[in-house]
């Protein structure tokens, strides 16, 4: 057994194997896992002009949208307004999750369980209205209700009370754009260790105005679609939904015959302790490191990689960089679904673990869409624009937050044959 | 939740504390005040602090520029502030040897952001010159985890730095998340812990959140870290062992009247997973919620022994760091009173949004 002071990244020991056996998803360009891996197949565009907020004075405004979302096609029990729209994003795919995993509401409540959901934002689009209020009618007006669904531990809360689960630890984990990533990972490690037999793990955010006037001021919003490692990227679209990965241990899902979509092999953190929002490439290769060490994986192992590939200048060579600096020069094909929903903030690396879920169960590459010339500065194979058929066996997520904080997820294929030993 | 397998050396303990409240900067004040029951919130100054409350618990003449100089300080909110003074003072008084591994040392911190800077920076976007006219700057403080990571940054904390937020269980949630990743071996040392801030728009929100059918508590603010490591690393480091964490529970609880049924499962199992009785507790640091969630706690505990320390009576409603403060309380009363070495503590927290959780201590 090795030892409690193990190298970051190393397991303490031996544990349960820990499985994704249910999808939920709310994205700009399908909700339902049918609909999202049609989607990624297609290399469909959530691009639009925004209707979320009033746009008036910015060049330029569009955003990877949801605008077919009902909240009453998933809200059973809970009153729909005592959600924001995050919390009402993340209730929905966790209900989904649920539900694609095939299981009842019943079986979840009979384990042990966690919900960790990460955010960005959290209900900041409510404080928008909030403070809009503020400005419109008096710094003391406030509206009763919205002001009471802000707080970001409702994310997680929601799905809790929704299900009506009760042997269950419930956290939000709020560490921005990588914030998935860290919430799958908990549930891996809360799994594996044998403290919970479930967890419904993800993220969740809504477009506001906040976010898209702070990437606006800071030039890094995209005019018209975003070009992860093309020469002519322009920036991010700011976009919304939620991920939610039904996961268990493997012991579990083989009792109760469960499909298995990926196994998780293992994640790594490393902070930059840097800069607040410019990435550091020597921390975002030692997460890589860290995540390859804790799956017990080598590069050469990595089928492709979903990187966080925001589509901003300086981020996509900082990150293609790092991953050059672990894997050499022969780098695995390098993909951002971000080019087709945008980046959805807290949700996007636990949308990106669902598309990587999607990918090995079904065999293919998602594209990077709006492709047209690679930058030779990234020099990444991106799958450009259409997707490609391929046998996966390991694949690696890269999350990358404001604050220096990264978290890499490593999925493995998961062959149903072997589940007869 | 560290199971009866685990060796003693490879039990994690905490071997340093720091905390930063309305009783004022450091260890110290915190620990004569409660110890004294001094109340800690006052009168508020409505000048300064145009609130819908008559008291609030403010650390006192906290001013972010006095305690952390010019450099770096221009655009930092009082919610960083507030964290990144209590994570350095945490690693003053217990961090050495731990900059020689910057890598293998990180922070857990529970804190719900700014909702200040948030709606501050939405407040000049939407009333100034053109909507993006907006400072740059402050753009990262209006992420929740700006807290975190400006104190990795100026601390150069490499390790995992992760941002937990779950209302008045926020800092139990972030001790055990600490717990998770040393044991999952993604660090050798991490700080956890939670941060507070009080703010008008804070005040605002709060003034209308559910409290249990009763009035609002005045609010408190600031932050409590801990030192989370094995047994096994602390003596290397030359560290003493001030608390182990024999384990934590959280449940949830449907309808507020069903709180205390939860509570009262969660320290049962917290108890019989450490192998201990409920009549061996020595000290009790509840979370006191006001009405109904309060009766719930009270009755959830009557069945458990041990001395009551009150903590938000004294310094008010600091909900993100309010856990994080009772675990303070706990190291407080165990460093006054050499009697309560080897005995149990447990702290308890109850959030309105549906969380209860449990953490059990071995001091000394």
């Amino acid at each position: 057994m090795t030892s409690q002071t193990a190298a970051t990244g190393q397991r303490a020991a031996a544990r349960h194997r820990v499985v994704i056996t249910g999808l939920g998803v709310v994205t700009s360009i399908g909700t339902g896992v049918d609909a999202f891996a049609e989607g990624l197949r297609a290399g469909r565009s959530g691009a639009k002009p925004i209707s979320a907020f009033d746009t008036t004075g910015f060049a330029h405004s569009n955003a990877c949208e949801i605008t077919d979302f009902e909240p009453e096609a998933w809200l059973r029990e809970l009153p729909a307004d005592e959600l924001g729209r995050a919390a009402q994003f993340a209730v929905a795919g966790a209900r989904m999750a649920v539900a694609d995993g095939g299981l009842t509401e019943a079986d979840v409540r009979a384990r042990r369980s966690l919900v960790s959901i990460g955010t960005t934002d959290g209900e900041s689009r409510d404080l928008d209205h909030l403070t809009g209020l503020q400005v419109a009618q008096g710094e003391d007006t406030l509206d009763p209700v919205v002001a009471r669904r802000v707080w970001p531990g409702r994310l997680s809360a929601g799905i809790v009370r929704e299900l009506g689960l009760e042997d269950v630890e419930t956290v939000t984990v709020p560490t921005a754009c990588a914030a998935g990533n860290y919430a799958v990972g908990y549930g891996y490690d809360a799994i594996s260790s044998g403290d919970v037999e479930m967890a419904l793990c993800g993220g969740a955010d809504a477009l506001c105005r906040k976010t898209f006037t702070g990437f606006y001021r800071l030039g890094t919003i995209a005019p018209d679609v975003c070009r992860p490692f093309d020469a002519d990227r322009q920036g991010i679209l700011t976009g919304e939904g939620a991920g939610i990965l039904l996961m268990e241990s493997l012991e579990s899902a083989l009792a109760r015959g469960a499909r298995i979509y990926a196994e998780v092999l293992g994640y790594g953190l490393s902070c930059d302790a840097s800069h607040p929002v410019a990435p550091d490439r020597d921390s975002i290769a030692r997460c890589i490191t860290a995540a390859h060490a804790n799956a017990g994986i080598t590069p050469a192992d990595v089928d492709f990689i979903s990187a966080h590939g925001t589509g901003t200048k300086a981020n996509d060579v900082t990150e293609v960089g790092a991953i050059r600096q672990v894997f050499g020069e022969d780098l695995p094909r390098t993909v951002s679904i971000k080019s087709m929903i945008g980046h959805t903030m807290g949700a996007a690396s636990a949308l990106a673990s669902a598309a990587c879920a999607l990918a090995l169960r079904e065999g293919f590459i998602p594209p990077t869409i709006n492709h047209r010339t690679t930058d030779p500065e990234c020099g990444v194979d991106c799958v450009p624009n259409e997707a490609v058929e391929a046998d996966l066996k390991v694949v690696q997520n890269n999350g990358l937050a404001f604050g220096g904080n990264n978290a890499v997820l490593v999925l493995g294929h998961w062959e149903d044959r072997s589940a007869v030993a | 939740m560290s199971g009866h397998a685990e060796a003693g050396e490879r039990r994690l303990v905490i071997s340093g504390w720091a905390v930063t409240s309305p009783y004022g900067l450091g260890r110290r004040s915190f620990a004569e005040g409660l110890l004294a029951r001094t109340t800690a919130t006052a009168a508020v100054d409505t000048a300064a602090w145009p609130v819908p409350y008559e008291d609030a618990g403010l650390i006192p003449d906290f001013d972010i520029r006095s305690v952390l100089g010019r450099k770096g300080t221009r655009s930092m909110d009082r919610a960083t502030g507030i964290a990144v003074v209590t994570v350095g003072e945490l690693l003053e008084d217990f961090g050495q040897g731990l900059a020689a591994d910057p890598e293998k040392t990180g922070l857990v911190l529970g804190t719900s952001g700014s909702v200040q800077s948030i709606m501050d920076f939405t407040k000049d976007a939407l009333t100034g010159e053109k909507p993006y006219l907006v400072d740059p700057a402050r753009f990262p403080n209006t992420v929740m985890n700006c807290p975190t990571g400006q104190s990795a940054i100026r601390h150069t904390l490499k390790g995992p730095n992760v941002t937990v937020s779950g209302g008045s269980a926020t800092g139990l949630l972030a001790l055990n998340y600490a717990s998770r990743l040393l044991r999952g071996g993604h660090a050798n040392a991490l700080l956890a812990g939670a941060a507070e801030e009080f703010s008008v728009q804070r005040a605002r929100l709060e003034r209308v959140a559910d409290h249990g059918g009763a009035e609002a508590d005045p609010l408190g603010e600031g932050a409590a870290l801990f030192l989370l490591e094995s047994g096994e690393a602390a003596r290397e480091g030359g560290r003493r062992v001030l608390a182990t964490v024999l384990g934590s529970r959280f449940r949830a609880f449907p309808e507020t009247g069903r709180a205390g049924a939860a509570l009262s499962r969660c320290v049962a199992e917290v108890l019989s997973d450490a192998g201990v009785a409920a009549a061996d507790v020595a000290l009790v640091a509840p979370g006191t919620p006001p009405g109904l969630l309060g009766k719930q706690e009270e009755a959830a505990l009557d069945a458990v022994a041990g001395e009551r320390i009150p903590v938000r009576p004294l310094v008010g409603d600091a909900t993100a760091a309010s856990a994080a403060f009772q675990l303070a309380a706990v190291l407080a009363h165990a460093g006054a009173r050499p009697a309560l070495v080897d005995r149990l503590a447990l702290v308890t927290a109850l959030d309105r949004d549906g969380t209860v959780g449990a953490t059990l201590l071995r001091l000394g």
